[in-house]
């Protein structure tokens, strides 16, 4: 049989996004893989550079559309530690409760694009309807259901509204239900669901380090690591939460590590409304930064996110650099894929959650 | 060992799953969310015909009520897209003025010219559906821009200054307030007294006062630019006009 390379995108169903992996065939097989991103590039790094500390909320926000908070959240803490404003508690509560429930419809979100890239159209439903709950309390809260504009340097926005507190634990209260109960019977006690993720997509715990893989595909390989444990930012040292570890490395590991998650994540927000206490939830930043360097990292949905600033004394940044967890996590794509089969690449590259906007930025 | 345990997860492996699990059991689910679905309440909304009830702080075109407006231009500056920009209008009620037109074509929603707005004149509307045909429909002037504003449409993000929170204080802060005003501070070694700062100032914030020095060459008083805080609302307008730059905002810290 001859060998051949097949572009698998940028316009394929399996990409959730623009990207394309090109995939060397031999009869069904894979032999070979590479990653090509590029095609949504905005240079939004250079954009911002001529844009004061204020404006580049809003921006940071369009770098990914399904998780808009902690993005903008990385930069204003770089800001905010460039800048060395102190966040007021409360302030800081609210950051750690908004984030879970960001987190919470990011899964949902890749819940339901990895549904439907397995042929599972239920699924998708029932997660997208789930994800709506959440951002209609986000729409409350912030105005928008998905750029939310809502982190300020120095705090957020605004309190939360009347109600809010009763409508979140709702909602938590009807999703760990629906996790533990539907999406339990729909997919961990499917036997297609299994055959189709179970060891395929193997990633070793040495190539995900070696790799610079981070978040929950991290922890699907087996290493014992969480931004939110081991460099806690925010309130998250105050928080009680386990960290997620699966032993397999395949798809279904990466697939079992974010379902539970959720669950981690509906239990700090029920810790967050406990130690919550009112107070101010903004200060005054000032309008220049000095000069001067400063990073923030945080676990971000898909991994570690990280922004490193430089101050040159003015208004506006002199550099922003972003790095993003799937623009390193896309380069275990050949590691992952060699030796499957072509049509597991759905189920092994959909369990990534690939996010094409913040990779090219 | 506990702690091992903890960090595990329990899942049946998949040899051990029943034979109805292959089409059973999910069809179950199915079922009954079909059931509940028919019977009590869809989960979707026939959307044309009925919409969902948006909140109020809900942030869709940004519009505008012309009289409240003073021409301050801070919504001119703080736009991350840049765009906005002033016009020149003329109305019975107003006279000649300018006011904001927008792009609603190039606006991002971030509701920035709301929140920095000193009179809430620039608020948020509820206004999504803002598809048309041609790019020039999109460019809002101030006459299409207006709207009629709800206390719920008007932004408002109180904050407390570094130096309070220090001190202990809880108590936040209104746009507007004396407190966390920025205000305009002037070296008077470089000023030229050429009032252009009095002219463009939106608010009569600024007054050229005698100082009491009389100019040698003219024999007449020298005057220098004076600010009240009071009226100020901080748009930097007369710190962007001054021909020697010897304007600068002092911040409130």
């Amino acid at each position: 049989m001859t060998e051949m390379w097949v572009n698998m995108g940028p316009q394929h169903p399996f990409n959730h996004g623009l990207w394309n992996l090109r995939v060397k065939l031999d009869g069904e097989k894979v032999i070979d893989a590479e990653p090509v991103v590029g095609y949504l590039h905005r240079g939004w790094e250079k954009m911002v550079e001529s844009r004061d500390y204020q404006q580049i909320i809003p921006m940071s926000d369009r770098l990914c559309y399904c998780s808009a908070l902690t993005w903008s959240h990385v930069y204003v803490g770089a800001v905010e530690k460039l800048m060395e404003v102190e966040v007021p508690e409360r302030a800081q509560w609210i950051r750690v409760i908004t984030i879970e429930i960001q987190r919470l419809a990011s899964h949902l979100m890749w819940l339901a694009a990895v549904g439907t890239d397995l042929g599972s159209y239920t699924i998708f439903l029932y997660a997208m309807r789930e994800r709506e709950l959440f951002l209609d309390l986000l729409t409350n809260l912030t105005g928008a259901r998905m750029t939310y504009n809502y982190m300020r340097i120095g705090g957020v926005r605004n309190d939360f509204p009347e109600n809010f507190e009763r409508d979140t634990l709702r909602a938590c209260d009807l999703l760990e239900k629906r996790i533990k109960g539907e999406y339990y019977q729909l997919m961990d006690m499917n036997s297609a669901f299994r055959l189709r993720t179970e060891n395929n997509g193997y990633l070793s715990k040495e190539d995900a380090m070696n790799l610079g893989v981070t978040g929950p595909n991290m922890r699907g390989s087996n290493v014992d690591f969480d931004l939110r444990r081991d460099d806690p930012y925010e309130k998250y040292d105050e928080v009680d939460f386990e960290v997620c570890v699966e032993e397999a490395g395949d798809s279904f590991a990466r697939y079992r590590v974010r379902m539970r998650e959720m669950l981690v994540s509906i239990d700090i927000i029920r810790q967050g409304f406990q130690k919550i206490r009112a107070g101010p939830v903004r200060v005054k930043a000032p309008r220049t930064a000095p000069v001067g360097t400063a990073f923030y990292h945080v676990e971000d949905p898909r991994g570690e996110s990280l922004m490193y600033v430089i101050g040159d004394g003015t208004n506006q940044p002199y550099r922003l650099k972003v790095r993003s967890p799937i623009f390193v996590t896309v380069s275990a794509a050949p590691k992952m894929c060699i030796g499957y089969k072509m049509a597991d690449i759905p189920a092994i590259m959909g369990t990534v959650d690939m996010c094409v906007g913040e990779t090219d930025r | 060992m506990a702690e091992d345990a903890k960090n595990k997860s329990t899942y049946q492996s998949r040899s051990e799953l029943k034979p109805r699990a292959w089409i059973a059991d999910g069809l179950r689910v199915t079922f009954k969310t079909l059931v509940r679905t028919t019977v009590h309440r869809p989960n979707t909304i026939q959307y044309p015909f009925e919409k969902l009830v948006k909140p109020d702080c809900y942030r869709g075109r940004p519009g505008i009520v012309l009289e409240k407006c003073i021409a301050c231009s801070k919504c001119v500056r703080i736009c991350p897209n840049r765009c906005i920009e002033m016009v020149p209008i003329e109305s019975a009620t107003l006279g000649k003025v300018k006011r904001p037109q927008v792009n609603v074509a190039r606006c991002m929603m971030c509701g920035y010219c709301a929140e920095v707005c000193p009179t809430n004149a620039m608020i948020v509307t509820p206004e999504f559906e803002l598809a048309a045909y041609s790019r020039s429909e999109l460019m809002f002037d101030p006459f299409k821009l207006q709207f009629e504003s709800k206390p719920g449409y008007e932004v408002c993000s109180p904050m407390i200054l570094p130096s309070e929170i220090k001190a202990g204080k809880t108590e936040m802060h209104n746009k507007g307030d004396m407190a966390i005003k920025d205000t305009v501070a002037l070296d008077a070694k470089k000023c030229i007294s050429c009032s252009r700062c009095e002219k463009t100032c939106p608010v009569g914030a600024v007054k050229m006062t005698e100082t009491g020095e009389i100019n040698p060459k003219t024999n007449k008083p020298i005057k220098k630019p004076a600010f009240d805080n009071e009226k100020c609302v901080s748009c930097e307008q007369c710190v962007d006009v001054c021909p020697k730059s010897c304007l600068s905002m002092k911040e409130a810290m």
